[in-house]
């Protein structure tokens, strides 16, 4: 897997304090460094067609009410949540409009494999499907995926083995059917 | 150190493991940041986003009892009205609360859930900690605690309750009140409210305010601290903890103190404050910075 800067809580309480001070440029570091977790945490849970517009509205989302976030420390935490929310507020106003098809198609550039393993992730239990998708998908380490999302890396370490357990199942399932 | 290469790509590589990464590996996050607009002023955001809410929340229409809930290595299920989540030491679970919102629940917590209908989304926290992000119109979300009831005003706390039944809020956006008993407390974002069994809630303080008038509001609100605790708080006091002196508006040193901070604006007297004039309560209030009482005011209704 390709190589991920340490994370550091302090670091990044520190961005958050100035972003929330009006500094751009802190909050663009931030952006630099939760992109690939708010995208992993979006992929769980809405077509791939329209995670990349999802991801800026939740920093956009994140830059109009960070003045109001007071611990700056739980800023991963925080913007998870603001992802998790708007990727619900997506389906709830799908449901009120019009009747989408689950599955938006992807573009034709990815692979029938790939498109495959990515919709048997998106059938597993949330817990089990974000973190994969921050570790499969996004190449993030579980103590970089607990440190930006404010799970305990016990919990991140469980659904990661879980999570695989069942995915293999799956895969072998699809496999052999 | 074990290696484990699902963790951390460290160790032995495992082959299913490996293959999936470079499959999905083109789903990955590749656009630069995006244009970011010069801010606007948070009040006028939080406005637009309570209009919002609340249209979202009334087309939403009423939803099936009960919350859906996702554990750590347990999976997802239902919570029923009148059942009861707990999560052991390690664990973990994120709760949809109907359409409005999410809470994350700690680690050792048992909560109950109460209600779940359209507008009256209601808990209890036994014990242990939860963190609410709710985006509906005030007073959709209550949590009962054994000391207080926590009712959400819009937006994004922590609520912690230890097994003894005090608890403690902490407000991260928006607006929490706490309640027992009669007494309510209003706790804005950056501002934290203890409460105790057979007392009640506190008063609420900023969680920057110093440690000594931390202390002495403590002391005053639970320690019997009297007159001298509440000497220190009244001398520790900025302006900045001007609204933590007018949930104390009951005497006239407070009177005093608040009004060397921020001075009471024209037709509000020593004499209508110090006899509960709700009026002029909320004109003074309207002067600390916060918002406009008319908002939670005007909102208020029966807790359910």
């Amino acid at each position: 897997m390709s190589a991920s800067p340490v994370v550091s809580i302090s670091d990044d309480a520190e961005l958050a304090r100035a972003a929330r001070h009006g500094s751009r440029a802190a909050f663009g570091r931030l952006y630099d460094r939760y992109s690939r977790m708010v995208h992993g945490i979006l992929l769980a849970r809405v077509p791939y067609g329209d995670v990349d517009d999802l991801v800026q509205d939740v920093f956009l989302a994140a830059l109009r009410q960070i003045s109001a976030l007071r611990d700056d420390g739980a800023f991963g935490g925080w913007l998870a949540m603001i992802a998790r929310n708007r990727a619900h507020d997506y389906h709830r106003r799908a449901r009120e409009w019009t009747e989408l098809p689950d599955q938006i198609p992807a573009p034709d550039s990815h692979t029938p494999e790939a498109l495959a393993a990515l919709e048997a992730i998106r059938t597993l239990p949330d817990a089990y499907r974000e973190t994969l998708m921050l570790r499969l998908v996004e190449g993030l380490t579980g103590d970089e995926i607990a440190a930006r999302t404010g799970l305990a890396p016990a919990s991140v370490r469980v659904n990661l083995h879980r999570g695989m357990k069942l995915l293999r199942r799956k895969l072998d399932c699809e496999g052999s059917a | 150190m074990r290696h484990d290469y699902l963790w951390d790509g460290s160790g032995e590589p495992d082959s299913e493991v490996l293959r999936l990464e470079r499959l999905l590996s083109e789903f990955r996050s590749h656009r630069p940041a995006p244009e970011l607009q010069p801010r606007p002023r948070w009040s006028a955001i939080a406005a637009a986003a309570a209009l919002v809410a609340a249209g979202t929340w009334l087309a939403s229409g009423a939803k099936p009892e009960g919350w859906q809930v996702a554990r750590a290595g347990a999976g997802r299920s239902r919570l029923a009205v009148g059942e009861t989540l707990e999560t052991g030491a390690g664990g973990h679970a994120t709760v949809n609360v109907g359409s409005i919102g999410y809470i994350e629940v700690d680690a050792n917590s048992r909560l109950r859930l109460e209600r779940a209908r359209g507008d009256r989304q209601r808990m209890s926290l036994e014990y242990g900690l939860i963190r609410a992000f709710i985006t509906a119109p005030p007073r959709t979300f209550v949590v009962d605690t054994p000391s207080a009831v926590a009712t959400d005003l819009g937006c994004f706390y922590t609520l912690e309750v230890d097994k003894d039944g005090g608890g403690r809020v902490s407000v991260l956006a928006g607006w929490v009140s706490f309640a027992h008993a009669g007494r309510e407390s209003f706790i804005p974002a950056g501002a934290a409210c203890l409460t105790r069994p057979g007392r009640g809630p506190g008063t609420p303080y900023r969680e920057q305010s110093s440690p000594a008038f931390r202390q002495a509001l403590q002391n005053f609100d639970f320690g019997g601290g009297g007159d001298g605790a509440l000497d220190i708080v009244l001398t520790e006091a900025t302006k900045d903890d001007a609204f933590t002196l007018w949930h104390l508006l009951t005497e006239p040193r407070v009177f005093d103190a608040l009004a060397a901070l921020v001075p009471p604006p024209a037709g509000v007297t020593r004499e209508g404050i110090l006899r509960g004039d709700r009026q002029m309560l909320d004109r003074w209030w309207d002067q600390l910075g916060l918002g406009n009482a008319g908002w939670w005011r005007h909102l208020e209704r029966p807790l359910q």
